[in-house]
């Protein structure tokens, strides 16, 4: 059977309003969680993958305690096994810093086939680590990744570039980060979602399925991690502000009246909406 | 022998062509090595590219350091990584900053060669520059300490509507990646000289795990947003994909018109990804943007707030994004559009018969 390794990640849902400042800063204590929207399709890709040749499929996430929610959402998607890696000397780590205690927990697993990415995350944005963790593991790494097939060792995969695409072949084990233009989400959970919340109610278990591990129970070394570990610093930061802020607003009780106010201020103030328009 | 001292760009060319992402590169490694009082290296990998190497030359690099192999024809991430790390290695010294761009194969490569290297690597620069920097922080004693001329590498956090400088000072290479379309390549000087240097790569037998089979243009499964002119997009206030057919009459009305789509409108399954406009998504700057039932989260707006005019209809007049669209309708989508379009045809022919007369 096939071994998958996913990684996923907790980040601050700046789509809800809880949590966002006025300023458009993020209050991490305050705002509303959820599943990196990326990660998505590399969960379902492991899904498919689970159900198409048979595979046991393995979540990995890095965060602080509420990010065992994310686990327990690719349960419910029909994850296997969940790793929760979290200590506080992993605080402002770098993507290099992240890759290092992510490959450790890979090396605490042991063997596996592929290895699964989102292409970034949405509050990093850098789509750095994937790489990394493939560099660390002395493996290949397909980035980009829309679809992809496998027979015996070899994996087949189509990768995205700018204009068009590239064919590749690959003997396992492979890194993949998968493109947003992979398959569709599909919103079907395919988890036994009923037997995930009883097992999630048993203490014993809930061991079974969700490891929550330590650097010390990786053997991870803490001087390679968090602020110490990471080559680059954050050392200053600016708003980005409000773009705009003149805003005309038409708004009243007559839908046709609001309409054609509208195009008589385009027509004023000269935007050539004219022609771009087919007459 | 080529300086390890200059400022590096790794070149990106695709079966021979020059990508538009290194002219850009050695035009803002040219303003950071003259701020250092350095010259400007580039690195050129692939099979029978020694000819462009005149090229890079002519936009901006004083020395060019050549790879060229017949195991480099194709892009792969580990050849291409074997290449770099044998000129790295083949200076010597490692150079102060290496530039690379946010492409499908910047992405893919430099993180790879930081890691290698064990450099930090900022990901999608909008800006570089030089300057000093004082560390204070008491985590790392080690880390303490002044230093001077540095690689500022400076990027936006959308979700955190930031821009943050981000620093590296300890470790050489200064690794960035920079976003397309961002820096400003030089005018072609054909009267500019440098140096050509080839360094021979030893391939080991693991370089070879990935091969490609095909490489192809495909451009019929993608959607034009980057280069339209007008833009409608269609958000969470439509109820259900059959609301994509308001947008699309909407669309028909104008030349060179495509449809976008918010991320929770994909997400609900409405309408493909390829139509995706946001952080997530696609990255636009049409003439006309026409957003409804779009509320306007940061991450649709970073994706769309650089087009020219924004028209939005949204129900609720305290939705964000009558904060930075130019013009604004509070009202229902589906009463909205359909006058909408009947007063911009109405509008174009007025324009027309005028014109006429």
């Amino acid at each position: 059977m096939l071994k998958v390794v996913v990684f996923i990640k907790q980040v601050p849902d700046t789509s809800s309003k809880a949590g966002v400042n006025p300023d458009g800063t993020i209050d991490r204590a305050r705002a509303k969680r959820m599943l990196n929207p990326f990660d998505r399709y590399a969960l379902q890709k492991a899904i498919e993958i689970k159900r198409q040749y048979g595979a046991e499929v393995t979540c990995v996430t890095m965060g602080p305690p509420p990010a065992v929610e994310v686990l327990v959402e690719a349960f419910e998607h029909g994850a296997d096994y969940g790793i929760l890696l979290t200590d506080k000397r992993l605080a402002a780590s770098d993507t290099l810093a992240t890759a290092y205690a992510l490959h450790m927990v890979v090396r605490h697993i042991g063997a596996f086939d592929v290895i699964l990415t989102g292409l970034q995350t949405t509050d990093g944005d850098t789509a750095q680590v994937g790489p990394q963790i493939a560099e660390r593991l002395h493996i290949a790494q397909i980035t980009y990744c829309e679809g992809l097939s496998i027979s015996g060792t070899t994996l087949s995969a189509r990768r995205v570039v700018e204009g068009g695409f590239q064919e590749m072949e690959v003997q396992l084990p492979v890194l993949i980060t998968v493109a947003n233009s992979a398959t569709p989400l599909d919103y079907k959970r395919f988890g036994d979602v009923a037997a995930v919340k009883e097992f999630l109610r048993h203490p014993e278990e809930r061991e079974k399925r969700i490891k929550i591990v330590s650097l010390d129970t990786i053997g991870a070394d803490s001087a390679r991690t968090g602020l110490v570990g990471s080559p680059t610093v954050v050392g200053k930061t600016w708003k980005l502000g409000e773009i705009g802020g003149s805003c005309v607003v038409f708004q009243g009780e007559s839908m046709e009246r609001e309409v054609s106010e509208l195009i008589e201020k385009l027509k004023a103030d000269g935007k050539g909406v004219e022609e771009l328009i087919n007459a | 022998m080529p300086n390890p001292n200059n400022v590096v760009v790794v070149a990106e060319q695709l079966q021979g062509d020059l990508q538009q992402i290194t002219q850009e590169l050695l035009g803002a490694a040219r303003g950071l090595a003259e701020k250092l009082g350095t010259g400007v290296s580039c690195f050129l990998l692939g099979h029978g590219i020694t000819p462009l190497a005149e090229r890079l030359i002519h936009s901006g690099a004083d020395e060019v350091i050549v790879v060229d192999d017949p195991q480099l024809k194709e892009y792969t991430t580990l050849t291409y990584r074997r290449g770099v790390i044998a000129i790295l290695e083949h200076l010597k010294t490692p150079p102060p900053i290496v530039l690379m761009g946010s492409t499908t194969i910047g992405r893919d490569l430099a993180p790879r060669i930081a890691a290698y290297m064990e450099v930090g690597l900022t990901a999608d620069c909008t800006e570089l520059d030089i300057g000093d920097y004082e560390h204070k922080g008491k985590a790392d004693p080690t880390k303490v300490g002044t230093f001077n001329n540095i690689l500022y590498a400076i990027r936006p956090s959308f979700g955190e509507s930031l821009k943050a400088r981000i620093l590296g000072p300890w470790k050489k290479p200064q690794m960035a990646t920079t976003r397309i379309g961002v820096m400003q390549a030089l005018p072609l000087d054909k009267t500019r000289k440098g140096a050509v240097f080839t360094v021979a790569v030893k391939f080991e037998q693991e370089d070879f795990r990935v091969k490609v089979v095909k490489t192809a243009r495909d451009v019929s499964t993608s959607v034009n947003l980057t280069e339209a002119k007008v833009i409608v997009s269609g958000g969470a206030g439509l109820g259900g994909p059959e609301g994509f057919d308001v947008v699309r009459d909407l669309a028909s009305v104008f030349k060179d018109a495509v449809v976008g789509a918010s991320r929770r409108a994909v997400d609900s399954g409405w309408i493909p990804y390829a139509h995706q406009v946001g952080q997530t998504g696609k990255t636009v700057r049409p003439d006309i943007y026409i957003a409804l039932g779009i509320s306007g989260a940061i991450q649709h707006r970073v994706g769309m707030a650089n087009a020219k005019t924004i028209i939005a209809v949204n129900k609720d007049a305290d939705a964000p994004i009558f904060k930075f669209a130019h013009y604004g309708i509070v009202g229902d989508l589906y009463q909205v559009a359909p006058l909408l379009k009947k007063e911009l045809i109405k509008m174009a022919r007025e324009k027309g018969v005028k014109a006429g007369a």
